[in-house]
């Protein structure tokens, strides 16, 4: 029974920040009809920025996500403008197609940078961890969970209080509608894939501590990704969250109550079953 | 006997396009218009009748064998063939390539197929257009490349969704006619429209749906004249 | 009929011409390679260029026949003329549950769901130990002796190698120029074209999909069982790798989606890239696939092959 809480508990601390990857993902989708496969990469650099933001200057993981979200919302914004924006009228297979190349490009010139090497993080205060309830928390994942709900909140105050926020939503609503409304869809394209690649960005850099870090990492990671949306249907960012702590749970459970490294293969499993038989996800109305 | 019969026709939706309880039935050799206000269903009756969507209840019997939980390609094989409000050419490939596609369901060698296609691109006037790209054409020309891809397939039935929906005075004469001559030709012909002048003129009879179910049928000129029918395009207040 | 029957010869001819003529057993190596890469191209254009249906996932079959080949080899001493074919074979009956599940999804969906199954593939690979060998994986030490036309064959050497990746190559291009002017190469342009329209004219979508994936399936399992053979070992990360799979959409997109002559060039350009920067750099290739993958789809969308043959004065449209 402790060993259930225990994995409970852990699941849903990871679940937060697959949430948060997830949502980068969803909302980019939602706005544009997108799948960026290259979503990923954003989170291994993110995870990279704090590593070498502590190697370098001396900097907290978590402090250096001042630095690395903004970074990464302007990479986004000029990523969509200066390359994507021209991709995406050619339909979305050739956006597939082009964003399947850009994460090539970015994780192998990664790997030519930085080498292949299994990377860790280590903190002063990762060592011990504090025990509410009996249950064994890494205080790490802690401080990246806080914060890593705090970022959302945010997210979801700026979507649903701010002029530019009730655009996003009502763009992904209803594109054709929005045009007509009068708001600006090239504007909202550009500020929400740069707000998508800033979440990717900011869970790589709360992850960081938590994970090996290598440059391909992002293949492992745009996987699990497409499990949490799909689980909690494409373009919504409450069906992410969700997703993203179910997947969390199922795979900390797994790791203690499936045998050998089938474990990872119980994501992909209800990855299939709900692309086949609830394509709006799990939580999404029937189509 | 009736070529097609519709009895209980049901489909839930969560928003619009739900059909309730829809009866009706098509005689051979007829042209039959189903019309009514946007979102009363009339699409969803065309997608469920072409197995593009499964009825919740109810049968479609073709010729009295049932069509229900057949393929659209397994329908279009019986000999229902539609055209899409939305037309879909196949944008990238030249307009007698869309129609051979087609015809390829009846005559398997392509020679015979692009014949099949080019007797079908004379008749409803695309013969000049032939190696144009079909998303280069016009949408009168669209609208008419969608009847050559259905009429291509040999159907006894030919589901026309809004036809004339688009089209200035002119090509609307011109679509009606060829709608007759479709029907001379030994088609059975349903057409979902809102152009109401047409609809009226070249219909046999009309089915009147509102928000899913039926609410008059019967001659297009006395249909017309049902409170129940002028309540639902006007508005509750005759009712 | 004469301006297709002479490029065809002057292919066989330079295919038989090659190994007669060059000595230079890195050339060779080189030269088997692309054919290996021309038939893993192809088999992945049959699906993505034709029908339009974007897989991640190719490396699975890919995997499936390069585990059967070398198993059918190491346990039950199946020679490779046999065993190859074999692989394509099984490959081509696991894509078929494969494509109907997978094919009742569209578009990007089908694209997630096959990246997916591969991963799965690779799971199954590596933890189903008493037939894959697991993460060990297998070895091949010795070939078997065969005598042919009176001479005993060297497998040490490249030609018996050449010519085995060569008739592969052979296949998969006629595969393809048969599938371009067949009724069935016409369906899956309207389907790639438009699903909904495709299927409102008679067309069965999906027995058309599952029959070409399954037609692609048996020339990447060929591919993989070739190279079992050739590279003499097989492990989970070698062939079902995800990399793999982006290789062959490389291969098709840089070439010419759709095209019969596509996958060769892009497996000659990919070849080639990957030949001149690996004395250079580890891995750095890849960096370079990337990178003209984006500026292939954002210039030349149709590729490079499909870029000379719309060049061409006289070439067909459409095809």
């Amino acid at each position: 029974m402790e060993t259930f809480a225990q994995s409970l508990v852990s699941g849903v601390l990871t679940g937060a920040l697959y949430a948060m990857i997830g949502i980068g993902l969803t909302v980019v989708f939602g706005v544009m009809r997108i799948i960026n496969l290259a979503h990923g990469e954003m989170v291994m650099l993110g995870m990279f920025g704090a590593f070498w933001s502590q190697k370098l200057w001396k900097l907290d993981p978590f402090v250096s996500l001042l630095v690395w979200t903004p970074l990464m919302f302007v990479a986004g914004m000029l990523l969509y403008r200066l390359l994507l924006r021209k991709i995406i009228p050619g339909g979305e297979l050739n956006t597939l197609l082009y964003t399947a190349g850009l994460s090539l490009l970015i994780a192998n010139l990664a790997l030519f940078a930085w080498t292949g090497d299994y990377r860790t993080i280590s903190l002063s205060y990762g060592i011990t961890p504090f025990r509410p309830l009996g249950i064994a928390i890494a205080v790490p994942l802690a401080v990246a969970f806080v914060l890593a709900i705090l970022i959302t909140v945010t997210l979801w105050l700026f979507l649903s209080r701010t002029d530019l926020g009730r655009a996003i939503r009502a763009t992904s609503q209803n594109p054709e509608a929005s045009v007509l409304m009068g708001i600006d869809v090239e504007r909202v394209a550009m500020v929400t894939f740069g707000l998508g690649t800033a979440l990717a960005g900011a869970a790589g850099v709360l992850l960081a501590p938590s994970l090996y870090l290598y440059p391909t990492v992002g293949e492992l990671l745009i996987v699990k990704c497409f499990v949490i949306v799909v689980l909690g249907g494409l373009g919504s960012v409450p069906g992410a969250i969700a997703g993203g702590i179910l997947l969390g749970v199922v795979e900390s459970l797994g790791a203690v109550y499936v045998s050998g490294t089938y474990k990872d293969g119980i994501g992909f499993v209800l990855f299939l079953a709900v692309l086949l038989y609830r394509p709006s996800g799990l939580f999404g109305a029937g189509r | 006997m009736a070529l097609l019969d519709v009895q209980g026709l049901t489909r839930h939706f969560g928003g619009v396009g739900a059909v309730f309880e829809l009866s009706f039935s098509v005689n051979e050799g007829e042209i039959l218009g189903l019309i009514g206000p946007n979102g009363a269903g009339k699409t969803t009756v065309f997608n469920l009748i072409t197995g593009f969507v499964r009825p919740s209840k109810g049968t479609i019997r073709l010729d009295g064998q049932s069509v229900v939980g057949l393929r659209p390609h397994a329908v279009a094989r019986r000999g229902i063939a539609r055209t899409f409000q939305i037309v879909k050419p196949f944008p990238g490939l030249s307009v007698r390539e869309n129609v051979t596609l087609a015809a390829f369901l009846r005559h398997p060698a392509r020679k015979d197929a692009e014949a099949a296609a080019t007797v079908q691109l004379t008749r409803v006037g695309l013969a000049g257009r032939v190696d144009e790209l079909a998303s280069q054409l016009t949408l009168m020309d669209q609208k008419r490349l969608e009847m050559a891809k259905a009429l291509a397939t040999r159907p006894r039935l030919l589901l026309l969704d809004e036809p004339m929906g688009g089209l200035n005075a002119t090509e609307v004469d011109d679509a009606s006619d060829l709608v007759r001559q479709i029907r001379a030709s030994g088609v059975t012909v349903v057409l979902v429209e809102h152009v109401m002048k047409a609809i009226m003129r070249i219909s046999d009879r009309v089915v009147v749906m509102n928000q899913g179910e039926k609410i008059a049928e019967g001659r297009p000129e006395r249909v017309v004249e049902e409170p129940a029918v002028l309540a639902a395009y006007f508005g509750k207040r005759v009712a | 009929m004469t301006r297709r029957l002479l490029p065809a010869l002057l292919g066989v001819a330079v295919l038989v011409a090659i190994p007669l003529s060059i000595r230079n057993s890195f050339f060779l190596h080189v030269c088997i390679l692309i054919l290996m890469w021309t038939v893993l191209g192809a088999a992945w254009n049959v699906l993505g260029g034709f029908a339009g249906q974007v897989s991640f996932g190719h490396a699975a079959l890919f995997a499936v026949g390069a585990y059967t080949t070398i198993i059918l080899y190491l346990k039950g001493g199946l020679a490779p003329w046999w065993g190859i074919p074999l692989g394509g074979l099984a490959a081509a009956l696991v894509s078929v549950p494969i494509g109907l599940l997978c094919f009742r999804l569209r578009g990007p969906y089908f694209a997630l769901a096959t990246l997916a199954v591969a991963e799965i593939v690779k799971l199954v690979a590596l933890n189903w130990e008493s037939v894959t060998a697991g993460s060990v994986g297998y070895l091949i030490t010795t070939l078997p002796p065969v005598r042919l036309f009176g001479l005993e064959v060297n497998w040490e050497r490249k030609p018996p190698f050449f010519a085995a990746a060569a008739v592969l190559a052979v296949v998969a291009l006629l595969t393809t120029g048969w599938l371009r002017n067949s009724r069935l190469g016409a369906y899956l342009v309207a389907i790639r074209e438009n699903e909904d329209a495709a299927e409102a004219v008679g067309i069965d979508t999906v027995r058309a999909k599952v029959v070409t994936l399954a037609l692609s399936a048996f020339l990447a399992g060929m591919g993989g069982g070739f190279y079992a053979f050739y590279f003499r070992y097989v492990d989970p990360d070698a062939v079902a790798g995800i990399g793999l799979s982006m290789e062959m959409v490389f291969i098709a997109v840089v070439g010419g989606l759709g095209t019969v002559g596509g996958p060769l060039i892009g497996a000659v350009f990919l070849t080639a890239v990957a030949e001149l920067v690996r004395d250079r750099f580890q891995m750095g290739h890849l960096i370079f696939y990337g990178l003209f993958m984006m500026l292939v789809i954002r210039f030349m969308p149709e590729g490079i092959w499909g870029r000379v043959r719309r060049l061409t004065p006289g070439a067909r449209t459409g095809g």
